[in-house]
């Protein structure tokens, strides 16, 4: 596992628990509204990190749409670096 | 006549079932492009893994369908009540079918036969160089527009509709969860859907109680929310499709389906419950339908003539300039089987159409008058006292601004069924419902904000090819996708955040993009009548398809053209002079560029017509 890959699984793994606690942060308050506490900015910030942790970590050509051209095409596909 | 509702659905989608087979797989997929399933499309052979990416074809009719459906297919609808109900709902079947559907099938075929470029840059093959790049600019022009609307619209719904944000914020997770499922841990659509769709009731169940409520007064939570969704759509539009777009689209073209069931559903409950609304209320409506900026003498004067200026209200649900931006960006990159185009393109404006006439247009027939509504469904007034209509205020479904009109209605229309069939409150679930239609207005616009800014990367790329043989370092800066990706939402941000005064009330403050916004339906939809007669010019010039079936393209894109012509020089005479400064200098000065543009273009086409004709 390189370097991207390591950060990824990092910033997935606390991207989760960031969406895990506005969740569980939300359903303590009253009233389960997400709002103006640290629940409301780790609900934001969950929603932007998920966004790029699996991406570093799981790269960029999954291997069922690579066997899908690469059998469409005959010609198979180099590794993405 | 009486017509009822249950008489109106079987006629849509009898109509709908009709042109499918008839004129979308008889004449436009077999006589026409002549699609065939061996030909390899641009998604195999320019595979990349991001933008080029095949999909299977219900996930690319899931993510065709939502990007295509912003707010319009619900809130020109809307506005165009001012007619009544019948003559929008006519416009609706009639550009649905012969328009709209053939402009989205021949964007995306048109596209996959070229590699998968933008029906801007094939416009060069049919109508020269020059044409490319005037359309390209104006295209990203465009999109960028686009792009400070949505923030805006987004922005504010949120505000206004707390529990939409929550919908927003933790499907995105769901979305790669499920695009995980399918292409890294390889289980099949059909199981990731069922676990999906699970995870996703109990989603929108939990989002219900627990709105997310930015902290703050005024317009604060207004840029914040600005600022957020720049960055999600930033991010969204630069990853590969498979990762987020995809199962994102996917996912959400669920709760867009219940959306469009529900509102099949009604008429089968209620079939003869009367209409209330007048089928014409008059040809000629107040220019605020058409886009006149209220406050203006032109809002209130009898301009919009229901031909031609229609197409200025209602784009998206019966035909729209950005769906060939769709089809011939990110949807022809992502075609596997020519085949699949059909469902795909001619079959989603289809559903877009079903959105407007049974979920918009219906549902505002029936409860047009709210008394008669009550007395129909036998409900006292008191009840939509509680529900928040005051019958006595806003006695009609026109006294409410454009999206009300659309969340009343069919809150009301669903709170009548489930009443009825459940025996519950009728306040309680009309709140529910209404709410419910919130959030499918939120996924429309969402979904459609980051495949926009996907889609000015792409016209930003075509658009500097030129540089790439005479710098190639500086073409790989400007077109890398993160950069690509950057500069539309940087300025349709810049755009969107900052509140100005109103030039028609300065005690009250405006977006500041909305200075410029009246005059995208105009634009919009000469891109429209534009990428139309490109395909029908490519249909009869590259694809050699001539007689009968030609004029099936040729007559609908010169209807459309003469149609948004008529409508532009309408606005520009009756609307432009009527507005403040600040917006002649904005508005009017992009309604004349278009029509400048206009006729540059429809010169270049009949040349190209003559030229091709002796071929």
């Amino acid at each position: 596992m390189g370097v991207k890959e390591v950060i990824g699984v990092l910033i997935t793994l606390v991207a989760i628990i960031v969406l895990v606690y506005a969740y569980a942060s939300a359903y303590a308050t009253a009233g389960g509204q997400v709002k103006g506490d640290i629940a409301l900015y780790a609900a934001i910030c969950g929603f932007i990190v998920i966004l790029l942790g699996p991406y570093l970590w799981l790269g960029e050509v999954p291997t069922a749409i690579k066997k899908f051209v690469e059998a469409k095409t005959g010609v198979k596909l180099e590794e993405k670096k | 006549m009486f017509v009822y509702p249950i008489i109106i659905l079987l006629i849509v989608l009898a109509i709908y079932a009709i042109a499918y087979i008839l004129y979308g797989r008889k004449i436009l997929e077999q006589r026409v492009v002549k699609a065939d399933a061996s030909r390899p499309t641009p998604a195999i052979t320019k595979f990349d893994g991001v933008d080029y990416v095949p999909a299977n074809k219900y996930v690319l009719y899931g993510h065709h369908f939502a990007s295509i459906a912003g707010a319009g297919p619900i809130t020109g609808p809307a506005l165009a009540l001012n007619w009544g109900w019948g003559l929008p709902l006519v416009w609706v079947l009639f550009g649905n079918i012969f328009i709209g559907a053939v402009h989205d099938y021949l964007a995306i075929m048109s596209s996959v036969r070229h590699g998968g470029l933008s029906v801007m840059t094939i416009s060069e093959s049919t109508m020269g160089r020059k044409a490319r790049y005037i359309f390209l600019a104006y295209a990203w022009v465009a999109l960028v527009l686009v792009l400070a609307a949505f923030l805006s619209v987004c922005s504010s719904t949120f505000i206004s509709t707390p529990s939409a944000a929550t919908v927003a914020v933790f499907y995105m997770p769901l979305a790669l969860f499920f695009g995980l499922m399918v292409y890294r841990v390889g289980l099949s659509v059909k199981k990731a859907t069922i676990i999906a769709l699970i995870l996703e009731v109990i989603l929108i169940y939990a989002a219900y109680y627990m709105p997310l409520i930015l902290p703050g007064q005024g317009p604060v939570p207004y840029q914040t929310w600005v600022l957020i969704l720049s960055v999600y759509s930033f991010i969204a539009a630069s990853l590969p499709v498979w990762y987020l777009l995809q199962p994102r689209d996917y996912l959400n073209a669920y709760l867009l389906w219940a959306f469009v069931a529900l509102a099949i559903i009604a008429p089968l409950v209620i079939p003869i419950i009367g209409l209330t609304g007048p089928w014409i209320t008059s040809f000629v409506a107040k220019g605020v339908t058409i886009g006149a900026v209220s406050g203006t003498s032109a809002a209130n004067a009898d301009i919009a003539w229901f031909w031609p200026t229609v197409p200025l209200t209602i784009a998206c649900g019966a035909l729209s300039g950005f769906h060939s931006l769709v089809g011939s960006g990110t949807t022809s990159k992502q075609l596997a089987n020519e085949l699949d185009a059909l469902l795909v393109g001619y079959g989603g404006m289809l559903t877009e159409g079903a959105v407007s006439s049974l979920a918009v247009i219906l549902p505002a027939a029936i409860v047009w008058d709210f008394s008669a509504f009550a007395a129909n469904a036998g409900l006292t007034t008191d009840v939509l006292l509680k529900a928040g209509i005051n019958v006595t205020k806003t006695p009609v479904i026109t006294s409410l601004g454009a999206v009300p009109r659309f969340t009343t209605s069919y809150g009301l229309v669903q709170a009548l069924v489930w009443s009825r069939l459940t025996g519950g409150d009728f306040v309680a679930i009309y709140k529910g419902f209404s709410t419910f239609a919130a959030w499918a207005l939120t996924a429309f616009v969402l979904t459609t904000l980051d495949t926009a800014n996907r889609l000015a990367r792409f016209a930003w790329v075509e658009l500097f090819d030129w540089v790439r043989g005479r710098s190639p370092g500086v073409y790989r800066v400007i077109t890398n996708r993160w950069v690509a990706s950057l500069i539309p939402i940087a300025i349709g941000a810049i755009t969107a955040a900052p509140q100005i005064s109103n030039p028609l009330k300065p005690t009250e403050t405006i977006p500041a993009y909305q200075v410029i916004w009246p005059a995208f339906s105009g634009t919009n939809q000469l891109l429209a009548a534009i990428a139309l007669l490109t395909e029908a010019l490519w249909v009869y010039a590259v694809l050699k398809v001539r007689g009968g079936v030609s004029y099936l393209i040729m007559i609908p894109a010169a209807f459309l053209w003469l149609t948004v012509t008529a409508a532009l020089f309408i606005w520009m005479i009756y609307i432009v002079p009527s507005l403040p400064l600040l917006y002649i200098v904005t508005t009017g000065v992009l309604v004349a560029i278009s029509l400048i543009l206009d006729i540059a273009l429809i010169a270049l086409f009949a040349v190209s017509l003559r030229r091709a004709s002796k071929l």
